[in-house]
């Protein structure tokens, strides 16, 4: 009966936080609201739900799910310290993120067609952009929102994951992909497919740009880049491809009024604190007030910097728990990284691996451009930090991915006979 | 596997962007963050300040000397008395910080305790506006007051304290400036760049040299070494290490004892016995008066500067006189003279006495506390029968008072102005009332004034003691 409160499941750690955490605000922001103690049973009540489906089901690696359920945690404590409603939305969208994670985890082992079905992806890659082009609302100075219903969300979210899925379907055959028994040589057939890939990247490329995402365009760039050198036979392609990468980058920097600002203000943002530089220097302040410790929770005034909900969250995080948690937070992106990576080191299959590979090295960038962006390490552009910020369909399909991920690992371990914890 | 090798190498590479960015985050945080946290434009630093209705700040009878205001929708400090208080309370400004006790007391004013502060009770969305600590000081108004008139537009400083407790009854430096923020804004620039460093607050971080109302302490030595029951010769003028040495207007006084010698200032005898005591029971008595010693004091107070390695006896003159290498503050002279008039005993010197929270509680207190023993009582009464020789019938007769006992010193510094051209000497006066039971011991200076001592300083330390007295 007592076991289960032993500190070596990681689990309890994830129910301490919460616990510790809910209590902080409930004490702090001095609202004395007891839906406060519903959110935090809500997300333990969510995340041990999830935890044990992992473990009776056998579904695979459980320490994904651990390292996630902690980001999950600190972001909604986080939210729902910020602004009280979007936290419970918050943990209604958790609900639905981890329904959509077991269930896409089950899907994707038990239908065996996502290897097969390229020509869908381009179809549905490039439905999702023409309809956000047609229907795209204007949210928080993107237009890349679709309403549906009274509930926005925002498509382009899926269509990174379905690029993943193009590009493992490229390289499970690089050559076979389309164009079979239309009577081409081999080597003719191999150059129209390489084609195809290059024409898709840039067709994603494209939209974005229309959609002003410059950090998904960095994102998914950069998983073509680490993909191709990791499975790309042909060294001259892959340096083709990073030598052009060279004057597309000139020419937004010169010809692109968004990207020059971006740059400059990532230069010298303290020349025009209260223009172009203001959320950077904004959350500069965040990161600054809250020393080792930070503030304490519901003491600082991360209220103070804009969106910081979704894209400076990180910024919040570090001034009311302090640097420590910042770098803890980060640590715990690079185990998600290297449990990824390690799954996707052992996976047999082709397509698995590399789908495994570009989710892993999506979700490890995605957090280096964000965290990176906000502490004024590199240029800021705005995409979220996944797991932590608020907001639907970030949260919803980072789930997908990590079902997916999740579902990779488990036919991994079906390979050494099921064995789930192997004690290494 | 090949392709194996390579997932190892790009997962080397995210682990090494994820070191960097937690390399970057403790750079901000170890050399960045304070002066990224200072900067005006973020809003976190007035946080409390916004939240809080700022605690006044009264004099010992309870007048308001700051208090704060809501005033279209912002809070204003406002400081009824403008320019009195500058060098004592400072400004508690949005645009240009703090200083002084609105910086010292900070916290208390905003009613920031350590508590709070742990425990974080200072919070984002507020239903209503706390209040802070109120400070009560040990300046009396009507004093501080007085001691501004009386200076009037020349630069100097007043410092009247208890010589009993250590309470500080003026402390008033000039030149000073309006510290209400609009006023404060108009003339910062202008203020920054003036010659005159109005920010200087001249009693307490001004240094200056002390000239011969220094002879007292130079005295305590003399009869420490049994030297008092001598006589000397004083021929008006004297030569020592090749260096002449002559008295005010270079008067001989003939054969005089010491206490003859500290009521007529003789330059001469007081320089022949610094050369008699030498550098070691000069050194010692400078030490025990507080050279070389920290003030901690309620507000920042400079430290006294004694400038020798090894002293050559022209040097051991010049310090025997008041000249020479060594500094003092304002604040420090009227510690060694209150030392004197409490039988050899210097007593802390505090501004605030007490900090009572906003419904009266009182919080924190601040009693008399000795800051160290600086000679025997017996030294001490001896001095003090020479002072008040000084005042009866040598050369601080104008600060004498009817009816009361005055003991105290001239002095006339020569400084680096003077060196150049005359009249610019400081002109200093100590000194404290009644002999037989001191109740305040008060410091003048008026910087480069070029007139002596006696004949512009010591009336206005007579006005503001009589003034004092007749009050109690």
């Amino acid at each position: 009966m007592f076991g289960i409160l032993t500190y070596r499941k990681p689990i309890n750690y994830i129910i301490l936080l919460n616990l510790l955490a809910y209590l902080f605000i409930f004490y702090n922001l001095k609202s004395y609201k007891f839906e406060t103690f519903a959110v935090g049973l809500g997300i333990i009540l969510l995340v041990c739900t999830t935890y044990l489906i992992i473990i009776k089901n056998r579904l695979g690696d459980e320490y994904l799910f651990l390292i996630v359920s902690m980001l999950l945690s600190l972001g909604v404590i986080m939210i729902y310290r910020l602004d009280n409603d979007a936290g419970i939305k918050q943990t209604v969208w958790s609900f639905i993120g981890l329904v959509m994670f077991v269930t896409t985890c089950q899907i994707f082992r038990l239908i065996k067609i996502w290897d097969r079905i390229a020509i869908y992806y381009v179809g549905l890659s490039v439905f999702l952009y023409l309809i956000t082009l047609l229907l795209g609302r204007n949210i928080n100075g993107a237009t890349n929102w679709i309403v549906i219903g009274g509930q926005s969300f925002q498509p382009l979210e899926i269509s990174k994951i379905i690029y993943i899925l193009f590009l493992a379907c490229y390289f499970k055959k690089p050559n076979q992909l389309f164009f079979e028994g239309m009577g081409f040589s081999e080597t003719k057939k191999e150059k129209l497919n390489k084609l195809v890939l290059v024409l898709f990247t840039f067709l994603n490329v494209f939209f974005l740009m229309l959609q002003k995402e410059w950090g998904s365009i960095l994102l998914i760039s950069s998983i073509y880049i680490i993909v191709l050198y990791v499975y790309g036979k042909n060294t001259l392609f892959f340096i083709c491809n990073i030598v052009m990468t060279i004057p597309i980058v000139l020419f937004g920097y010169f010809f692109v009024y968004h990207i020059k600002v971006r740059i400059d203000t990532w230069i010298n943002p303290w020349a025009d604190i209260a223009g172009k530089g203001y959320q950077i220097t904004q959350s500069l302040f965040a990161i600054s007030s809250g020393g080792y410790f930070g503030t304490g929770l519901g003491l600082g005034r991360p209220d103070m910097v804009p969106a910081v909900n979704t894209d400076f969250i990180f910024s919040a995080i570090c001034e009311e728990m302090g640097i420590l948690t910042g770098v803890a937070v980060i640590l715990l992106y690079m185990l998600l990284t290297y449990r990824g990576l390690k799954i996707v080191l052992r996976v047999k299959k082709r397509f698995n691996k590399v789908l495994g590979l570009g989710i892993t090295t999506m979700l490890g960038l995605q957090t280096f451009i964000i965290i990176g962006g906000v502490i004024k390490l590199i240029p800021l552009t705005g995409i979220t930090l996944p797991y932590i910020s608020y907001g639907g369909s970030s949260l919803v399909s980072s789930f997908i991915i990590l079902g997916i991920l999740q579902a990779i690992s488990r036919e991994d371990y079906a390979d050494v006979g099921g064995e789930i914890d192997e004690g290494e | 596997m090949k392709e194996n090798k390579k997932i190892i190498e790009v997962l080397i590479a995210i682990c090494s962007l994820f070191f960097i960015l937690v390399g970057y985050l403790t750079y901000i945080q170890v050399f960045k963050s304070k002066e990224i946290v200072q900067n005006t434009y973020n809003r976190r630093q007035y946080q409390a300040d916004e939240n809080t209705t700022r605690g006044q700040i009264i004099d010992r009878k309870g007048i308001v000397l700051a208090f704060s205001e809501e005033r279209d929708n912002t809070q204003q400090r406002i400081y009824p008395y403008s320019s009195l208080y500058s060098h004592v309370i400072g400004y508690n400004s949005k645009v240009y910080g703090r200083s002084l006790l609105e910086e010292s007391y900070n916290n208390y004013l905003l009613g920031l305790d350590e508590y709070t502060k742990v425990f974080g009770l200072f919070k984002s969305s507020n239903q209503d506006k706390k209040l802070g600590n109120n400070l009560s000081l040990t300046i009396d108004h009507e004093l501080q007051k007085l001691g501004h008139e009386l200076l009037g537009n020349r630069n100097g400083a007043v410092v009247a304290m208890n010589p009993k407790t250590g309470e500080i009854l003026a402390l008033v430096s000039k030149p000073d400036f309006d510290t209400n923020e609009e006023v404060l804004a108009k003339g910062w620039k202008a203020m920054v760049e003036s010659q005159e460093a109005p920010f200087l607050a001249r009693a307490t971080q001004g240094l200056y040299t002390p000239g011969s109302t220094f002879k007292v302490v130079t005295a305590a030595a003399i009869i420490e070494n049994g030297l008092d029951e001598e006589r000397f010769n004083d021929k008006g003028v004297i030569t020592i290490d090749g260096k002449e040495i002559s008295n005010s207007g270079r008067k001989a006084y003939g054969e005089i004892d010491l206490k003859k010698a500290l009521a007529v200032s003789s330059n001469v005898i007081f320089a022949q016995l610094g050369v008699t005591l030498g550098q070691e029971k000069l050194e010692d008595i400078f030490r025990r008066v507080g050279f070389g010693t920290d003030i901690t004091f309620d507000i920042p107070v400079s430290k006294s500067l004694f400038q020798y390695e090894k002293m050559e006896p022209n040097d051991m003159a010049a310090v025997a006189i008041g000249q020479g290498k060594i500094l003092v503050s304002p604040l420090h002279l009227a510690m060694i003279t209150s030392g004197i008039a409490n039988n050899g005993v210097i007593m802390k010197p505090y501004l605030v006495s007490n900090i009572t929270s906003p419904t009266g509680k009182e919080i924190k207190s601040f009693k008399r506390e000795e800051f160290k023993q600086i000679m025997e009582p017996d030294i001490a009464a001896k001095l003090k029968n020479m002072m008040q020789e000084v005042v009866d019938s040598g050369t601080g007769k104008k600060a004498a008072i009817k009816g009361i006992k005055v003991a105290g010193k001239t002095g006339t510094a020569e400084n680096e102005l003077t060196a150049q051209k005359k009249d610019k000497a400081h002109a200093w006066f100590i000194g404290f009332a009644p002999v037989e039971n001191p109740q305040i011991a008060v410091v003048v200076v008026l910087e480069y004034s070029g007139s002596s001592g006696g004949t512009i300083a010591a009336p206005i330390a007579q006005k503001i003691m009589d003034n004092y007295l007749k009050d109690k």
